[in-house]
């Protein structure tokens, strides 16, 4: 039957297109984590870690067509919520004093844990996007900018809930890459689906003609308000997962230099897709990495050479700043990893 | 009373930021981060390029008019140079774009200037006369707060009268409201937006010389925060004019100061966040000059 | 000139339900009367024609029609139900789909994708949104094109995607802004038998905007003529020909056999 073929074809481009970005990631975390150098395994994970603020960048932002700045601030939510399930049971009523007993006295598993606190970040994101995105454009990416203030000013000031400007530590740090990498391939199948989704091509057509796409019918804020919960659900775990990465965090960590490193990653790598999310991350980490080994210095026969410290972050902003001008649409130029032709043809060839 | 001058004083220097992202986004749809790193290179062109804490002194040394012109140029010509290296390239391309870019390129300069100078603020002894209070009416103002006040009305006054009364500020005024009728009409689109940045980096310059006055110290993010600001403040006061924008900044610095003063203390940490929360409101209730610049509301 | 008391739905005895009703609808963009008292009743089976001078207001009727302008007074009904302050997606979701001048279909998707994304706002599951797109698109002659990104169709398909896309929400009145502009004879050829056949074929009334003549004499059954935002004549494609005060506006004052004096 025709609709059986359809939905077997649906299903095999679906897991096509995360699998052409899975398995090559895989190979390489695999490969990366036998280096057995811990630093080289730190920045996997944290470029691991990435991809789901990526990823869930890209969800948002690339299906929108609205740069939003602010989108940092989920991830610093889900971190302190993450802090405020599984850190230090020792230290938390000490300093955590604000927060309700029943967490102080308990700890929720990880797992759990990143996951209550991507949807603690999605809740956040519930009720500031109904407020920012019934805006249109510039003033949206605008809002939004401020929303990551807003969140800075009172993460920093609410003392008795997140110490303040002052760092948590204690943080259980469990993510190795096996855990990383297992996230990161959850993200990407989510934006997959969320791409193929009816609400994913309906949150495009207002990207490309917002006028058009209401005269089709589309509810444009309902739809940018689905794709921006969820997209900040993602940052929230990601969050989550980031104060385990070194069992540190702090409220500056999730400001202005993540957001630009983020945003940088997404639009080197290409806005418009999935694998422009996860390939932007890899090759910015992988410059930024090359960069630091540089400053630590290599050695060049007798003598020991050495970058002066700060160069990775200006090789990164003039790499960008080179993307933008030369090539706009990123590395990936948007196009996400299809199906190739022969193989939907065969499959339409198939007998049932 | 008092803090109504503190108010007025902050305001002012807003004000100022404002007027420079609010004339570059006025001819070009772009909202420049990299103010923030002219007014910071503005302040480290005061010292001697080098990476100890204690700074010596360079152009800070000079003479006070020579040394205002020093800075002055060093900084225009930062912002030309941008200009014509970031900014001429991109020229036409989406907002999101443009605002990515101005980002990218902040961030570059940042790291330059940590790397050139080092990342831990520096102190120097600067203009430590004006910090001296002055009797005014009962109350003590500090001289820098003055200078501040005078500089924004001077310096308001004259981009006024030049963007009124002069042929090239008539062009800017023009290229401002319509960008292509204007180069149809002769308007010469580089010499528009070269000259916007030089009057962006004058202003900057001046941003940093008080700030330095002000504060006393020198960091290699010194400039963001004002910028952040001035920016929000054009939003509130609506980019699509100079003189709003100048009243953004005020209410920005003014409702920051006044908030602070009248808040109840445990309140006061989170001042901040009203007035950014008060951007998002200006948005939706007001979004002249923003949200609908000249021909946004589309003909169907 | 006594011809105005002459045109409005109840000149026609149309009455209540399954009519698209514009009443008494005034549009004033400052000091512009953009429609002066434009009254409309398009129903479910009819193929109506709009036609005008250049700047007569026919573009702001249908934008008053389907929402994306608020009448400075006077109201549109749909099915007696006015839709005063409407959303525009929930105007075209209560069944008053249209077609913009241009195309204007959504270049990064499907030309599939460009239907079903208002197929699926007809309601009924996925499936069945699916179903009805593919339907349409093979109805309007592009399914062979389905799966091709809609920047790369040619002029003449986009109109035809476009028109496929309207359907495509099930409405119950389809406007139609100028769909044969830019064509040669021969589509304007298919694009007769098309509107044709749509109410018979989807059930939805058509309302036509047109400038060119022969089109809307061979699919309308019945006209509507606008100047300078005026109603001036209605009626069937023979009447609204011969009738005097249309010459006028569409020929001047010069207008040999102009015997209106």
């Amino acid at each position: 039957m025709a609709a059986d073929r359809h939905r077997l074809i649906e299903f095999a481009s679906f897991v096509w297109s995360v699998a052409a970005l899975a398995l090559p990631l895989g190979v390489l975390v695999f490969l990366l984590s036998r280096s057995g150098s811990l630093a080289v395994e730190q920045t996997v994970i944290e470029a691991l870690i990435k991809i789901v603020a990526v990823v869930g960048l890209y969800v948002f932002i690339g299906n929108s067509g609205i740069m939003s700045f602010g989108h940092v601030a989920f991830m610093g939510i889900g971190a302190y919520a993450a802090a405020w399930q599984t850190c230090c049971p020792m230290l938390k009523p000490i300093v955590m004093s604000g927060l309700p007993d029943i967490l102080l006295q308990n700890t929720v598993p990880n797992f759990p844990a990143s996951v209550a606190s991507g949807l603690l970040a999605a809740a956040a994101a519930l009720a500031a996007g109904a407020v920012i995105l019934r805006l249109n454009g510039i003033a949206a990416s605008i809002a939004s900018f401020s929303l990551l203030f807003i969140v800075n000013v009172i993460y920093s000031n609410a003392d008795r809930f997140t110490q303040g400007v002052g760092s948590i530590v204690g943080l259980p740090v469990y993510v190795t890459p096996t855990v990383a990498y297992a996230w990161a391939c959850a993200a990407i199948a989510l934006a997959c689906l969320y791409h193929r989704s009816r609400f994913g091509v309906a949150l495009r057509a207002c990207r490309e003609d917002d006028v058009a796409a209401r005269a089709a019918g589309i509810n444009v804020y309902i739809q940018r308000l689905i794709a921006f919960v969820l997209s900040a659900f993602l940052l929230g775990v990601s969050g989550a997962l980031y104060g385990s990465l070194l069992g540190t965090i702090s409220v500056d960590t999730f400001f202005l230099d993540m957001t630009f490193m983020l945003v940088a990653m997404l639009v080197v790598g290409g806005v418009r897709s999935v694998a422009g999310a996860v390939v932007g991350v890899t090759a910015v980490s992988a410059v930024v990495e090359i960069f630091r080994q540089l400053q630590n210095g290599i050695e060049v026969g007798a003598f020991h050479v050495a970058l002066p410290a700060g160069f990775q972050g200006i090789a990164l902003a003039l790499f960008m700043l080179a993307v933008l001008i030369f090539r706009r649409e990123g590395i990936t130029g948007g196009h996400e990893a299809i199906l190739p032709e022969r193989l939907r043809r065969a499959l339409l060839a198939l007998k049932k | 009373m008092q803090s109504l001058v503190d108010a007025a004083a902050t305001g002012s220097l807003y004000a100022l930021v404002a007027l420079a992202i609010g004339l570059v986004f006025g001819v070009m749809r772009l909202i420049n981060f990299a103010q923030a790193d002219y007014i910071t290179i503005g302040a480290y062109a005061l010292i001697v390029p080098s990476a100890s804490t204690v700074p010596t002194l360079f152009i800070g040394a000079w003479p006070m008019p020579l040394m205002v012109a020093a800075v002055a140029l060093v900084v225009v010509l930062v912002a030309l140079a941008t200009e014509r290296l970031a900014f001429r390239p991109l020229r036409g391309t989406d907002p999101s774009t443009l605002l990515v870019s101005s980002f990218a390129l902040s961030f570059l300069f940042q790291q330059t200037i940590m790397l050139v100078f080092n990342s831990r603020p520096k102190s120097i002894e600067f203009g430590s006369a004006l910090a001296a209070a002055v009797e005014i009416a009962g109350l003590r103002v500090p001289g820098v707060q003055l200078l501040t006040m005078a500089t924004t009305i001077v310096a308001g006054t004259l981009l006024v009268f030049f963007l009124r009364y002069t042929a090239l500020g008539v062009e800017i005024r023009a290229a401002a409201e319509d960008f292509t009728m204007a180069q149809l009409l002769g308007v010469r689109a580089n010499r528009v937006i070269a000259v916007s940045f030089a009057i962006s980096g004058l202003l900057g310059a001046s941003v940093s010389l008080l700030l330095v006055v002000q504060t006393g110290t020198l960091d290699y993010r010194m400039g963001i925060m004002p910028v952040i600001y001035g920016f929000f403040a054009t939003v509130i006061g609506g980019m699509g004019s100079l003189p709003a924008a100048a009243l953004g900044g005020f209410l920005v610095g003014a409702a920051s100061q006044l908030l602070q003063a009248w808040l109840p203390p445990d309140l006061r940490p989170f001042r901040d966040a009203f007035v950014f929360g008060f951007v998002i409101a200006v948005l939706l209730f007001r979004p002249e000059g923003l949200a609908r610049p000249r021909a946004m509301r589309e003909r169907v | 000139m006594g011809v105005t008391a002459d045109i409005g739905p109840a000149s026609i005895g149309i009455t209540g339900d399954e009519i698209l009703e514009a009443r008494d609808v005034v549009v004033r963009f400052g000091g512009l009367l953009a429609l002066d008292r434009v009254n409309i009743a398009l129903r479910r089976n009819e193929i109506f024609g709009l036609i005008g001078p250049n700047g007569a207001g026919k573009s702001t009727t249908v934008n008053v029609l389907t929402g994306f302008q608020q009448p400075t007074s006077g109201e549109v009904l749909i099915d007696g139900r006015s839709i005063g302050g409407w959303s525009t997606n929930r105007v075209a979701r209560s069944g008053v789909a249209r077609t913009f001048q241009a195309a204007r279909l959504f270049p990064a998707l499907s030309v599939f994708e460009n239907v079903l994304v208002a197929s699926v706002n007809a309601g009924g599951s996925l499936a069945a949104a699916r179903e009805r797109a593919g339907d349409i698109l093979a109805w309007v002659g592009c399914a062979n094109r389905a799966e091709r990104p809609a920047s790369g169709l040619n002029y003449g398909d986009q109109r035809r995607v476009a028109i496929a896309r309207a359907l495509a929400l099930s409405p119950k009145f389809i406007l139609l802004d100028e769909p044969a502009a830019g064509m040669n004879e021969r589509e304007c050829d298919q694009l007769v038998t098309l509107v044709s056949e749509i109410p018979g074929r989807w059930g939805c009334g058509v309302l036509l905007i047109e400038h060119n003549m022969a089109l809307v004499m061979r699919t309308c059954s019945r006209i509507l003529v606008l100047d300078g935002g005026k109603p001036i004549a209605e009626g069937t494609p023979v009447a609204i020909q011969t009738n005097a005060e249309v010459r006028r506006a569409y020929l001047g004052d010069k207008a040999p056999g102009a015997a209106h004096r």
